[in-house]
């Protein structure tokens, strides 16, 4: 078995080493980033759009002379969303194709254990999706990141809470992933800072299929709201459950990832209606190029996106616009550029600094927005707002019973 | 009370269509003797040709029956033919290579419909997907309800034909004795061919019927093969009223799992029992009968 196993990893890599070498004539008039995103594997779907969003942002920038005359080359890897895959991919791209800096990260797990990586063989790493704390808490060097961590996911709806909805009790879901169990840490927290109390805190197990068991027992304890960390399909099968138990607290609150992307509402459908959800960036917000990208992008893969891409897109052009500032692509020269980045990209300016206790941290607001017939529309902080935030909510109606 | 009931229900009614799963898993297992590691991915492949009736043809999930299930028996006899069956002619190092055969037809299978529908998830949309009916306080789900009426008729159809006609009684005999059987005149390898084609068709049909509830992108099979593994050792290897009480076993006990212990210990739930079943009662829920008998 074991010698099947290493003939096996001997063919992948010839085949791969194959597609690669013809992709990339690796000319030295090119500057290679590595970009380790999931292609494959269960979490693709995230992994689609930000490689979609990588390749816009990468063509525009080499239409515009690339970085000082030289073409920036991103070589995508997949990590199939496994942390021990996103090791080796990593390793591989360090060693083999010598990139200069790393980017992408989607899932936390994933981005975690590749930062460890990058962090041990000194190259910059800049993540832009994977938000557990703990990616720029450990105090690594070489790690930077764009999008704030899961902790301030929540921080409008925070204020949302406080402001409008004033709830007593709350019961929390959550995927037990990474990402899923600190983003219902933090809500826990929130939570106790509110005065909410928490009647009920479950994970689940990704890929369900019946999540009435833990719904009866939620609509039993009848709370005020409920919240949720979920991906995509998850997300739609608790709404269109919730649904269908007559599940109806004063409002069903996403932390984010699952609940903002289209897929959300063509899949639960008139569910998916009135459902609010913490997001990290809307095309209406003032940020210049928002709603250019927004268009671009619809235009081009013939979907909406939403803050995945965003990120993606920006990581892109911070990656871009740090390899022009470098004095050289010596990595403590990438590193000290990285450091000095101030600029404003779509998803907002982008600035590292010490966020509480993360270190080369870019702050970012965060935001919601609720499924208003059909459209997801920004509802708070009141100043961007598209809609006005629909509040109370009548379920059964909505439902359409 | 009611949770206790609601949890019941459920269990019982997702055990339905793990039935179908694990059934096609234990009849190939049992005339073969090879655990078909592309199981979910064949039902995969049934779940998209479902999705495309519905989604481009308009045609109800449940009239997809008619035509996933056949498509899924030609695929499933193609493959057998053409890349299982030579494979047992070949000597090589393992004598497991039908197996890691059929690990490769699960990737390949996969890719294929990434390469050709996305990464994207898809689901079909039903007038009654989210319909439910309240017996008391205890919510049915229609289509679950559909579903499992469904595989109680597939699987009754199935033990008529595998007792009554002449190609079910050389299926049996080939189980229990391949060379038996083949000194007695049975085509063997025309019955490989044909089981093989049985089991994907029964995983059609549990693909099928899953399609209003659940959703579908091109790695949803893997997860599926894992369960049709976990039944086939809870109902004894090859083993078909086995693989029936499997289904119905682990679909409650998730179900359980889910409500006392927590949903995120669901899978675990299973696996605690594949591993007890392992290491107490090898031979599954029959070999316990066995063992009571004795």
């Amino acid at each position: 078995m074991k010698s099947l196993r290493a003939i096996m990893v001997v063919l992948l890599s010839v085949t791969l080493c194959f597609a690669f070498g013809l992709s990339s004539s690796s000319a030295s008039d090119s500057v290679k980033v590595g970009i380790s995103l999931p292609i494959t594997g269960s979490l693709a779907k995230f992994g689609e759009i930000e490689r979609d969003a990588f390749k816009m942002a990468q063509k525009e920038i080499n239409a515009a002379g690339g970085i000082n005359g030289k073409t920036l080359q991103l070589i995508i890897e997949d990590n199939t969303g496994r942390p021990d895959v996103g090791r080796s991919v990593v390793e591989k791209l360090i060693t083999k194709d010598k990139v200069v800096m790393l980017g992408g990260g989607y899932s936390s797990s994933v981005t975690y254990a590749v930062a460890g990586v990058c962090q041990q063989e000194q190259i910059p790493f800049l993540v832009n999706t994977g938000s557990a704390d703990r990616i720029t808490a450990s105090g690594w060097k070489w790690i930077y990141r764009i999008n704030p961590s899961v902790s301030h996911y929540a921080d409008a709806v925070k204020s949302l809470l406080s402001s409008v909805v004033k709830p007593k009790t709350a019961a929390i879901l959550y995927e037990n992933s990474l990402f899923g169990t600190k983003g219902a840490k933090s809500f826990g927290k929130i939570c106790k800072s509110l005065g909410i109390k928490v009647v009920l805190k479950e994970g689940y197990e990704h890929g369900g299929i019946d999540y009435k068991p833990v719904l009866v027992k939620i609509k039993k304890l009848n709370p005020d709201i409920v919240y949720m960390v979920s991906y995509i399909m998850d997300a739609s099968l608790l709404m269109k459950q919730s649904r269908e138990l007559k599940l109806t607290p004063k409002m069903f609150i996403g932390g984010g990832a699952g609940f903002t992307l289209p897929e959300f509402k063509s899949n639960a459908g008139v569910a998916s209606d009135k459902v609010i959800s913490a997001t990290l960036w809307h095309q209406v917000l003032p940020f210049p190029g928002a709603m250019d990208f927004y268009k671009k992008f619809k235009a081009k893969y013939n979907k909406p996106v939403d803050y995945h891409g965003a990120e993606a897109y920006s990581a892109c052009y911070v990656i871009a616009d740090v390899l022009k500032r470098a004095k050289s692509f010596k990595n403590t020269d990438i590193l000290k550029a990285l450091s000095e980045t101030d600029m404003m990209t779509v998803f907002g300016p982008v600035k590292f600094t010490t966020w509480g206790k993360l270190k080369n941290q870019n702050i970012a607001s965060s935001y919601v927005v609720q499924w208003i017939d059909g459209n997801l529309e920004l509802v708070w902080p009141p100043k961007h707002a598209t809609k006005k935030f629909v509040y109370p909510v009548n379920w059964l109606k909505t439902w359409g019973y | 009370m009611n949770v206790f009931m609601q949890t019941l229900v459920a269990g019982l009614l997702i055990g339905g269509i793990y039935c179908l799963i694990g059934i096609g898993m234990s009849l190939i297992m049992g005339v073969m003797g090879i655990i078909n590691l592309a199981h979910g991915q064949l039902m995969m492949v049934a779940m998209y040709i479902t999705f495309v009736l519905s989604s481009y043809f308009h045609i109800d999930p449940y009239f997809s029956l008619i035509v996933s299930m056949p498509a899924l028996f030609l695929l499933g006899c193609i493959l057998q033919k053409y890349f299982l069956n030579p494979l047992m002619e070949v000597d090589s190092i393992l004598p497991e290579n039908q197996v890691l055969m059929t690990v490769g037809i699960g990737i390949v299978l996969t890719e294929i419909a990434r390469f050709i529908f996305s990464s994207d998830y898809k689901s079909v949309k039903t007038s009654y997907g989210g319909s439910a009916f309240f017996i008391g306080n205890i919510s049915f789900n229609l289509p679950m309800c559909i579903a499992f009426l469904f595989a109680i008729f597939i699987t009754v159809a199935l033990f008529l034909f595998l007792s009554k006609t002449d190609m079910g009684r050389s299926i049996r005999a080939t189980a229990q004795d391949k060379e038996a059987a083949t000194l007695m005149g049975i085509n063997s390898n025309r019955i490989t061919i044909i089981t093989f084609g049985l089991g994907a068709a029964l995983v059609a049909a549990a693909g099928s019927l899953l399609m209003p509830i659940y959703y579908l992108f091109p790695d949803v099979g893997g997860p599926f093969t894992l369960k049709a593994f976990v039944i086939c050792i809870l109902g004894g290897l090859g083993n078909i009223t086995g693989a029936i009480l499997g289904g119905l076993t682990l679909g409650i006990a998730e179900s359980f799992g889910g409500t006392y212990i927590g949903m995120g210990y669901k899978d675990m739930v299973a696996f605690v029992i594949f591993v007890l079943v392992l290491v107490l009662i090898p031979g599954g829920l029959t070999g316990l009968k066995r063992l009571i008998k004795s």
